[in-house]
């Protein structure tokens, strides 16, 4: 049984049936999935949920779907990483890495909002599923469309980097390379849905896509041990993901799962992309779109479709927002690698960059528990890295040539410190 | 000639947001009408929701004027044919 009540507008809360809509005929507003909490009390507890599937379908009562789960049956449940060597690093007590690199199948958090978007798209019965990416989105549309053998046609801005296309192209989905930014393609695509009635999972399928994203917050908070993080910081680009962890542990908190510690949520966005962020720093409601340019392309979205919720949420949970430049980026890609092990693309790295700032200024106290989210898998994005690091020299086989190499400074990405010969130590 | 609804986000900034911009557009176009559905207005930004109706060829034609005036024109989602 199902516990979703209708669509409703965010803005003046006029209700809809359950079908493909993306706004409010009366004022435009948004519309998103509500539930019928009451319902649920009693039904959905910490037990039912534990009894679920190791993925993110063991929250499918928060989800809206009417039968079986039909695509991502392993997306999700991705780790939940307590961060002590960055932690040390960064000087603060308590800090987790909620990891989506590596969620199931295609390696990014969008991973989540597809399986569930696919889902209701069969649901639907459309014979054609797509959407408008920057590449992860993709990626996750292609992969989720050929092994539930639906039709797939996915479009992208032309610049894409090279890896990004492999990763999409290799599931035979039709590729449509656009002329223009992320903005102009996701344009294209609202026109394209209404056209050719297919299902746009960002767009003519967006409320059930987003909430999707709220199994990141659920994840978070049930790994933690049914308990929040006292700060949140989540990268920004169309907007979906954060306002969505928001409403999952408010969700929680509703339904008695979780106490309410006042949660407050934290925006992250790359400078040369930065209207939500900027926005919020400078206490506007509105965001002026800004034409990005930034290494950090999965993010790069100049007119978040849900950038003015993102400002709300962060407001209403007495959050704040920073931005990192490009070389801060790399920095914290680095940082993040070397003392966790983890290889975030430059979404991760804008994010943790900005944790840094938010926690360096005083944002974030140092002595409360944060919560970092990664989105994506540095392996699809090994450009922004090369030239990073010095060339690494060939020695010849011999041990004399090792243990002069030893000698040698190392290029690399942590200071290495000559380590005698274990007979030299005995 | 037929007739046709547009749903669109206008953005106001640069200063045209202390314009009359719906106005004059009006002035231009009589026969096309426009509800305002939603409306936000600050310093330096405005955005609003508006629908217009009219004859299809002057419902075209008057969002391409409000692009002339500089105002950034938006198709809702779901929406169609609005150039700019």
């Amino acid at each position: 049984m199902s516990f979703v009540k209708a669509l409703r507008c965010k803005e003046c809360g006029a209700d809809y049936g359950i079908e493909p809509r993306t706004v409010c005929d009366s004022d435009f507003g948004p519309v998103e999935v509500a539930f019928d909490y009451e319902a649920m009390k009693g039904k959905v507890t910490r037990a039912s949920i534990a009894a679920g599937p190791q993925s993110l379908w063991r929250y499918r009562d928060l989800l809206p779907i009417e039968g079986e789960p039909k695509a991502g049956l392993n997306s999700g449940w991705t780790p939940l990483v307590r961060a002590k060597r960055l932690a040390a690093e960064l000087g603060v007590k308590e800090l987790y890495i909620k990891d989506d690199s590596v969620n199931y199948p295609t390696f990014s958090y969008k991973d989540r909002v597809v399986a569930v978007a696919l889902t209701k798209a069969m649901e639907f019965g459309f014979d054609t599923v797509g959407c408008a990416s920057t590449g992860n989105l993709a990626h996750s549309v292609a992969a989720h469309a050929a092994a539930a053998g639906v039709r797939a046609c996915v479009m992208i801005p032309h610049d894409l980097e090279a890896g990004k296309m492999v990763g999409m192209t290799v599931f035979g989905p039709r590729v449509v390379r656009i002329r223009g930014n992320y903005d102009d393609v996701n344009r294209l695509c609202s026109q394209i849905a209404d056209k050719y009635k297919w299902a746009i999972v960002n767009v003519n399928l967006r409320p059930y896509y987003t909430e999707g994203a709220k199994t990141h917050g659920f994840e978070i908070a049930e790994q933690l041990g049914w308990r929040l993080p006292q700060h949140t910081v989540v990268p920004v680009a169309g907007g979906t993901i954060l306002p969505k962890i928001w409403k999952a542990y408010q969700e929680f908190i509703t339904l008695g799962l979780v106490q309410d510690n006042k949660p407050r949520m934290y925006g992250a966005q790359a400078q040369g992309c930065n209207p939500v962020v900027k926005a919020i720093q400078e206490g506007q409601d509105l965001f002026h779109p800004q034409k990005p340019n930034t290494i950090a392309k999965s993010i790069a979205i100049g007119n978040p479709a849900d950038g003015y919720y993102v400002i709300k949420v962060v407001n209403e949970s007495g959050g704040y927002g920073a931005s990192a430049t490009d070389p801060e980026i790399i920095d914290a890609i680095k940082l993040l690698a070397r003392t966790e092990g983890i290889f975030t693309e430059p979404a991760g790295g804008t994010t943790l960059a900005c944790a840094i700032k938010l926690i360096q200024s005083g944002r974030i106290p140092k002595d409360e528990s944060i919560c970092v989210s990664i989105t994506g898998n540095g392996l699809k994005t090994l450009e922004v890295m090369q030239g990073q690091f010095e060339e690494v020299p060939v020695i010849g086989a011999k041990l004399s040539d090792f243990d002069a190499a030893m000698n040698e400074p190392t290029p690399g990405n942590a200071p290495w410190k000559a380590a005698e010969p274990a007979a030299a130590r005995a | 000639m037929p007739t046709a609804t547009r749903k669109c986000w206008l953005t106001f900034e640069g200063g045209h947001q202390n314009e009359p911009c719906l106005w004059k557009m009006s002035r231009k176009y009589p026969d096309v009408s426009f509800d305002i559905r939603q409306a936000s207005v600050q310093k330096d930004i405005g955005i609003m929701a508006v629908l217009f109706k009219g004859p299809e060829e002057d419902v075209q034609a008057a969002l391409d004027y409000l692009i002339e005036l500089g105002v950034k024109v938006d198709p809702v989602e779901g929406g169609s044919n609005v150039s700019g």
